[in-house]
């Protein structure tokens, strides 16, 4: 650097430390001495068990009389079907951060799995504020949300705080279904934390409440060196201790419930003097709070897993029958033109009459996410010629068209012969919007052009919701949409 | 999207989560990681969970458990 640089530069450092100085004068005067001690924990997800120690580890802090806060970076939602079928869903989550006495809440991608309605009541009851600068509600819609918030500790010291929730580039929203968004706007999460650097005069410490993943918090650190501290979620990532990027403290706490994070900051004359982070982990006997523990222990016996969603006429039986249902629930709830589900991936013989939350999640179990993909024929035959070959059977089952593999003596595949849902052959000039499972769209080998898009669902939920509508069952009697010819031995084809 | 996993380019469906970009990647692997020989970390050498939301141009590291030292 030159001579003329290095001064340059010194002249806007002594610039901005003067500019702190007047910053830190608008502030009320602080304690000679502070030490702020901030739990986190995001990307929960339903995992509530080890809430107990959580609550343990945090109220004997603050028995201790500092200033201490419990922060969550968002996504409580989703990933433990127990908890998400609550009703209303998510209640368990709710009533447990209310509990643990959470200060404040960054929403996740995730907080709107269940649509805007039910976030509205969630946050309307919950006892903490929701933080993002970057979701404008209309007014009314969700009053509980507020940009930032400036804390006042009990020592006297200012904590001011923004929120920001990852959007994605393709269609500017959070992941989630768009259809549990509308209404609101999101602007892109780092341009806006930019028109939030004024908060920094607010408070002592000045910190992002983030749910945009590691990379992104690494990218605010840097455009950011206002910030003191920076605790995010949504990346899922372990961050012990927490790093130091452009003397910006970043945390993360992995995810489900694994860990909790805490970090300590010290303030002399209400100037941040050393701040610290790590994450207590979660396993292990640790001290557990009893009154959690009961509740949690009441969460787990969710008494609506065995509420029957709807009654059938007969109960549905086989490959063919379960696996046209499940891939007429996933184009229904998706409006796909064509859905396919993987034999693997049903793992009942038989749904019986009455069909439970607990039927479907043990047909269903595994939290896929339904994944669309705009392909054209030559590609659909790709994609069933790849999954008859890893077993030389049909292993697809499908929606919205029915096809036939024709093979060889040896079984190997002569042609694939595609049809549309009346019996006529499926228009080879066009594109199709198909849907198939978050697990078919990475192991299956297959040509598509469009790498394809999550939609923020998982089959399962598909299913409830067209069990749900009671559609007509009739027709999961002896329906088979995919063959092979010669048929294989054993099978019915 | 695209995501590198030990420098190799991935190319996923947007939304993807690390399990899916791990199965796309090696079916060895993955099994690996399902069983617990190996984890992932990211770019900056930090565990990422197995359902961890994934952006365009994130960098995945698959590295093996280091196994632990028999007792004497």
């Amino acid at each position: 650097m030159s001579r003329g640089k290095r001064l340059a530069s010194g002249f806007i450092l002594l610039l901005l430390s003067v500019l702190a100085g007047f910053s830190c004068a608008s502030l009320p005067p602080a304690p000679a001495d502070a030490r702020v001690v901030i739990f986190h924990f995001n990307d929960v997800h339903g995992k509530i068990d080890n809430f107990a120690k959580v609550a343990a580890i945090v109220e004997r802090e603050r028995q201790g009389g500092g200033d201490v806060y419990l922060f969550c970076a968002g996504d409580n939602f989703t990933g433990n079907p127990v908890i998400d079928q609550y009703q209303p869903p998510g209640e368990p989550m709710l009533e447990l951060l209310n509990r643990l006495a959470v200060d404040l809440l960054a929403p996740g991608n995730h907080e709107f799995d269940f649509g805007m309605e039910n976030l509205r009541n969630f946050a309307a009851r919950a006892r903490f504020p929701l933080v993002a600068a970057n979701i404008e509600a209309p007014a009314g819609a969700l009053p509980q949300l507020q940009p930032s918030i400036v804390l006042q500790t009990k020592s006297g010291l200012r904590i001011a705080v923004f929120g920001l929730i990852q959007v994605e580039a393709q269609n500017g929203l959070p992941s989630t279904h768009p259809d549990r968004v509308k209404g609101l706007r999101f602007s892109e999460p780092l341009a806006r934390a930019r028109a939030m650097k004024g908060l920094r005069r607010d408070g002592h410490v000045f910190l992002a409440l983030t749910h945009l993943g590691y990379e992104d918090d690494l990218r605010l650190a840097k455009q950011m060196p206002e910030l003191d501290v920076i605790i995010g979620g949504h990346s899922h990532t372990r961050v012990d201790p927490a790093e130091t990027v452009n003397g910006v403290l970043v945390a993360q706490a992995g995810s489900d419930n694994r860990f909790l994070g805490r970090i300590e900051l010290r303030l002399r004359n209400g100037r941040l003097v050393e701040k610290k982070g790590g994450l207590i982990e979660l396993k292990g006997p640790l001290a557990e709070n009893a009154e959690v523990k009961d509740m949690i222990a009441r969460f787990n016996q969710n008494p609506a897993f065995a509420r029957v969603i709807v009654e059938a006429p007969f109960a549905i039986e086989g490959r063919d029958a379960l696996g046209s249902l499940m891939t007429d629930a996933m184009r229904a709830a998706h409006g796909l033109d064509i859905a396919f589900q993987n034999e693997g991936g049903i793992r009942l013989p038989r749904l019986p009459e009455k069909i439970t939350l607990k039927d479907v999640y043990t047909l269903d179990p595994f939290g896929n996410q339904v994944v669309e993909i705009v392909m054209n024929a030559e590609e659909i035959r790709s994609l069933i010629s790849d999954s008859f070959r890893r077993g030389d059977n049909i292993d697809l089952q499908v929606s919205g068209m029915a096809y036939t593999v024709r093979t060889d003596s040896e079984r190997r595949i002569r042609e694939i012969v595609l049809r549309g849902a009346d019996g006529t052959p499926l228009p080879e000039d066009r594109t199709y919007r198909v849907g198939v499972s978050s697990y078919v769209a990475s192991s299956y080998k297959f040509s598509h052009r469009d790498p394809g898009r999550a939609l923020g669902a998982t089959s399962a939920d598909a299913l409830i919701r067209f069990l749900e509508n009671r559609p007509d069952f009739s027709i999961y009697r002896g329906v088979q949409r995919a063959f092979q010819d010669p048929p294989a031995q054993g099978r019915r084809y | 999207m695209h995501i590198k996993v030990n420098h190799k380019t991935v190319e996923i469906f947007s939304g993807a989560r690390v399990a899916d970009v791990l199965r796309k990647y090696s079916t060895i692997t993955w099994t690996q990681v399902q069983k617990g020989s190996k984890m992932v970390f990211d770019g900056h050498g930090h565990e990422v969970g197995l359902d961890g939301e994934l952006g365009e141009g994130a960098q995945l590291y698959i590295k093996r458990v280091p196994r632990a030292e028999p007792r004497s």
